[in-house]
């Protein structure tokens, strides 16, 4: 600790930087000065009004255009999930917006507002229903919320004249998914394994198959998920089943089992499951691969795997929901991202699945170590054996379908 | 002895039970200084890990005692924006809702009038509403008016449910308010308006204050009617919430540590002046 | 202007009246036509006037309710335990400082729930400094635990409501003229005899309106069973949440959120009356 205190700053950051691998020295050295600026003129005047709702507002005008697909103006209304896109350290610029903003002139108003799909579809859905704009030009939903949104007509389908890059450079595995058939509407932004985190001292030793999350030596010390897909999908698995081909007497044996495991299940979690393994109230629980990465970088005891009967494969898309005020820009933001080296950027920091996979040939090239060693990283650019162990979700396109599907899972995390 | 006046009659013997009766003297302040502290305890857990150094987004195992996440605190411009938001909505709402929702108890409880069994029942629903309906019937309520969502429709939402906080709150000094005194102000002259300045307010008082600080303390740390009604705009909690997804930062515990400070800081400025008042009161010898 | 006097108390609560008219008596009232109709967000809904609807839910849902209004019964009980002694000291010790004791017991508010809720997950940890430190020396079992259970709800809400119990108790209080408590210590009362004869029937106003503003949000609450809780502590505000959020069943939601309101107003109804109708409704 002492010797830490003799470092200066500058060096304390870099050591940081390894340790964590979110950002290239690049990345630090460059943005400092400028972030401090905009740092300061959130407390401007202009932006307190502007939270006062005082002050020229974006207007939904539905359908409102600017002009052709280049050199756009205007603003880019875009919600995120938080620490989705490359963010400095330090003042918590982002560099693929900032030079979007150059190149194009487009003001991007960058919110991340999206908690979770269902939360944020609560508060986008009665506009879309009224045929209003929400208010935004594009939004990052999960593949099951989009599901969800191409069915109820609320998404735009996409100009793919406008998006060269993403036609050059989209992995091939996201061409054509049931989901999406012709790619209309969706363009994918991350993606991610969920598989079971769990702690090595806990647990006593490594954990590999799905039996384990119902072991009754693991009582009151394991971990679900409540959100629908992922649970059912791991009971799916456990039971054999291909849960892309699953039917719903498949689910209501998976629903059995789930029952079955329930007395052991300490809770059915959303994102908070990260502190229960963190504190080492769970021994094992579901587990988002991101999430625990960044555990085990102040945990080394943490563990993640996808078990042997399979994993999950989720995917966040970027897409346009009706009434946008600025689709073209829209566009352009999602062909700005697809270009490999912007792609490369952001994965480095974000640290999911890319879809971009000529990324991991730049950050492969790069000079900085850290971001060589990214591009070896399974976590950001996975081989094909570990991608072919795991499986998207059960396709429930259809709504009555689905409502059933939602109800019987009530009734397991419900008691 | 009934017939003696006060001063007349014989003292009260002393208690029976003296012993419980100094026990009682200080069981008293010890169990609220314990309660406070039970209070403060996830407080203090909150500004301890507002110095911890964790090397990953999530803040939850201490690594190690650190300044920087001080250092950094407009690290999330975001978060900046959302705190003088929720001060704004805070600010905003208290005072209108305790304004509107002390005149509803004052009519209440002063007045007889037609409509009180409604009025009773349209102040109380509110409370017994889970915040999700709320929350969702309002933001419906809000696209079929066509009202653009952000801080106005959060402040609108705010002032709403705690106007029947108020008034349940401030119903409990106001039972019981004796009227005479009223009624001698104006016998001695004073009309209406003076009554109240100088008569009523001042003997509400204490429950306007406490109303206020529930309205506040309601609105500032509100998640479920705000999310549904703020639109792009983002309060305390809100941003907060959607963080955690991937991480609490410590600059959040920061942030909390400043503004629990802040208040610390007004609360001994109270103390002090209030000291200095007493001390300017006291008699001097230029009076009589 | 005399003859107006009849306006005053009309225009007292119009502004405040009206605000709540707009802004939920509107909105509510699409809520309940919402629960009396079927569909769903794809096909469309249609008012069929569904009022069996309301029976469906209670049957499917009972253990819940049940479970929420222990849970409020005993949260209230516990708060006024607490506050009732807090809002006393603050009320008749409190002297000078009487504000700033009452800024401070809602000064935790001013953080965000969820860092108040995290850091009582460390403390409360199986393992943690707390409970981990007991185990140590053997004061506890190892398999013991306080997360994910009752208890731990039960306190979180606790927690959560306990300046709601302290304020409104505090204001009937400090409202009592400390001469009566004398007078009856002159007539020869024990300290003990003079507070539940005199202090605690003049506190009731502040104990109805304390115990309300904690049993009511108590009941429909659904983050501390969601985040201290498991599968066994479902409340009916978790119910709630789902159905709307994630069922997107939104008659089904409305109506469980009528059934509880109506509930709520039929016990405040019954519990004024046995406090003592009059002072308590006016």
């Amino acid at each position: 600790m002492s010797q830490r205190e003799q470092e200066t700053d500058l060096e304390r950051a870099i050591a940081r930087a390894f340790a964590r691998g979110r950002y290239s020295r690049r990345a630090f050295l460059g943005r400092t000065g400028r972030g401090l600026l905009v740092a300061g003129s959130a407390l401007s005047l202009p932006s307190i009004l502007a939270a006062c709702g005082i002050g020229p507002q974006a207007s939904p005008t539905p359908g409102a255009t600017n002009g052709n697909g280049n050199g756009g103006t205007g603003t880019l209304d875009w919600a995120n999930w938080p620490f989705y896109i490359d963010q400095d350290e330090d003042t918590g610029e982002s560099d693929t917006i900032n030079q979007f903003e150059e190149e194009t002139g487009i003001s991007v108003n960058y919110r991340e507002v999206i908690e979770d799909n269902e939360s944020f579809f609560g508060t986008i859905q009665p506009s879309l229903a009224a045929g209003q704009s929400a208010g935004w030009d594009m939004i990052t939903p999960t593949d099951y919320m989009c599901q969800r949104l191409i069915r109820l007509g609320y998404l735009q389908e996409l100009d793919w004249s406008q998006l060269p890059n993403v036609e050059a450079n989209i992995d091939e595995v996201y061409r054509g998914r049931p989901l999406d058939p012709n790619n209309q509407y969706l363009v994918p932004w991350q993606s991610g394994f969920t598989g079971i985190g769990y702690n090595i001292e806990l647990t006593g030793r490594e954990i590999t198959s799905m039996d384990d999350l119902w072991n009754p030596e693991f009582e009151g010390r394991i971990g679900m998920f409540r959100e629908m897909r992922d649970t059912f999908n791991f009971a799916l698995l456990r039971n054999g089943v291909n849960p892309t081909e699953a039917t719903f007497e498949d689910a209501g044996r998976a629903a059995e089992s789930l029952l079955e495991q329930a007395p052991l299940v300490r809770n059915y979690y959303g994102n908070e499951y990260t502190d229960g393994l963190a504190n080492g109230d769970v021994a094992l629980t579901m587990a988002w691969s991101g999430d625990v990465y960044q555990l085990q970088l102040d945990n080394p005891n943490l563990r993640f795997v996808i078990p042997d009967e399979g994993g999950n494969l989720w995917v966040d898309n970027l897409c346009i929901p009706t009434g946008a005020a600025n689709p073209e820009a829209a566009h352009q933001m999602m062909n700005f991202v697809y270009q490999p080296e912007i792609m490369a950027q952001i994965s480095s920091y974000v640290q999911f699945i890319s879809p971009v996979p000529a990324a991991r040939d730049v950050l492969a090239e790069s000079d900085d170590e850290e971001e060589q060693a990214l591009a070896e990283s399974e976590l950001i650019f996975p081989s094909e054996a570990t991608l072919d162990r795991v499986y998207g979700y059960p396709d429930l396109s259809d709504e009555a379908e689905e409502a059933r599907w939602l109800e019987l899972f009530q009734g397991v995390v419900q008691g | 002895m009934a017939g003696l006046t006060r001063a007349e009659r014989p003292p009260a013997p002393a208690p029976r039970k003296a012993w419980t009766s100094r026990a009682g003297s200080w069981i008293l302040p010890i169990f609220t200084g314990l309660a406070v502290l039970y209070l403060f305890l996830p407080i203090a857990v909150m500004i301890a890990f507002g110095f911890n150094d964790p090397a990953g987004r999530f803040n939850f195992t201490w690594q190690g005692f650190t300044l920087h996440n001080y250092a950094t605190i407009f690290r999330f411009p975001q978060l900046t924006e959302a705190l003088i938001n929720s001060l704004i909505v805070a600010t905003i709402s208290t005072v209108v809702a305790t304004t509107l929702g002390t005149l509803i108890g004052l009519a209440l409880t002063r007045y007889d009038f037609r409509g009180r069994g409604p009025l009773n029942l349209l102040v109380f629903v509110p409370v017994a509403t889970p915040e999700i309906v709320l929350g969702a019937a309002l933001l419906a309520f809000y696209v079929s008016v066509g009202l653009a969502r952000g801080l106005s429709t959060v402040i609108i939402a705010h002032i709403m449910f705690n106007i029947s906080f108020v008034v349940i709150t401030i119903r409990a000094r106001l039972t019981g308010f004796d009227r005479r005194l009223e009624e001698a102000a104006m016998d001695l002259g004073a009309n209406e308006w003076a009554t109240f300045r100088k008569v009523t307010f001042p003997l509400i008082f204490p429950g306007v204050l406490a109303a206020a600080l529930l309205a506040f303390a309601l609105s500032i740390d509100d998640f479920v009617i705000t999310l549904f009604t703020a639109g792009q705009a983002t309060t305390f909690p809100l941003w907060v919430y959607g963080v955690s997804r991937f991480g609490v930062p410590p600059q959040v515990n920061v942030m909390g540590t400043i503004i629990f400070a802040i208040a610390l800081v007004f609360i001994g400025l109270q103390i002090w002046m209030q000291r200095r008042a007493i001390v300017s009161a006291a008699p001097t010898r230029t009076d009589r | 202007m005399r003859r107006l006097r009849w306006l005053v108390p009309y225009l007292f609560l119009l502004p405040g009246g009206v605000w709540l008219l707009v802004f939920f008596a509107i909105p509510m009232v699409t809520m309940l036509s919402v629960s009396l109709q079927e569909g769903s967000l794809g096909a469309g809904y249609a008012l069929t006037f569904n009022f069996g609807i309301y029976p469906e839910v209670i049957e499917r849902w009972s253990t819940q309710f049940l479970r929420s209004i222990q849970y409020g019964f005993i949260v209230t009980v516990l708060a006024l335990a607490i506050g009732y002694p807090m809002a006393y000291t603050i009320a008749f010790r409190g002297g000078r400082y009487k504000n700033i004791l009452l800024l401070l017991v809602i000064l935790p508010f001013f953080t965000s729930y969820l860092i108040r809720t995290i850091s009582w997950k460390f403390i409360l940890a199986d393992n943690g400094f707390v409970l981990g430190t007991l185990k140590e020396i053997g004061l506890l079992d190892a398999g013991f635990r306080l997360l994910a259970t009752p208890v731990a709800v039960i306190s979180g809400i606790t927690y959560n409501f306990l300046p709601f119990v302290v304020l409104p108790l505090y204001v009937a209080l400090e409202k009592i003229d400390p001469r009566l408590i004398e007078a009856a210590t002159d007539l020869y009362a024990s300290r003990l005899q003079a507070f539940l004869r005199v202090t605690l029937p003049l506190s009731l106003p502040g104990v109805f309106a304390g115990s309300l503003l904690s049993f009511i949000p108590a009941v429909g609450d659904f983050i501390n069973a969601e985040l201290l809780g498991s599968r066994n502590t479902t409340m009916i505000g978790n119910v709630v949440q789902r159905l709307f959020l994630t069922n997107n069943d939104f008659p089904q939601a409305a109506a469980i959120s009528f059934l509880l309101m109506g509930g709520i107003l039929v016990g405040i109804y019954f519990y004024a009356r046995a406090l003592g109708n009059e002072e308590l409704t006016r």
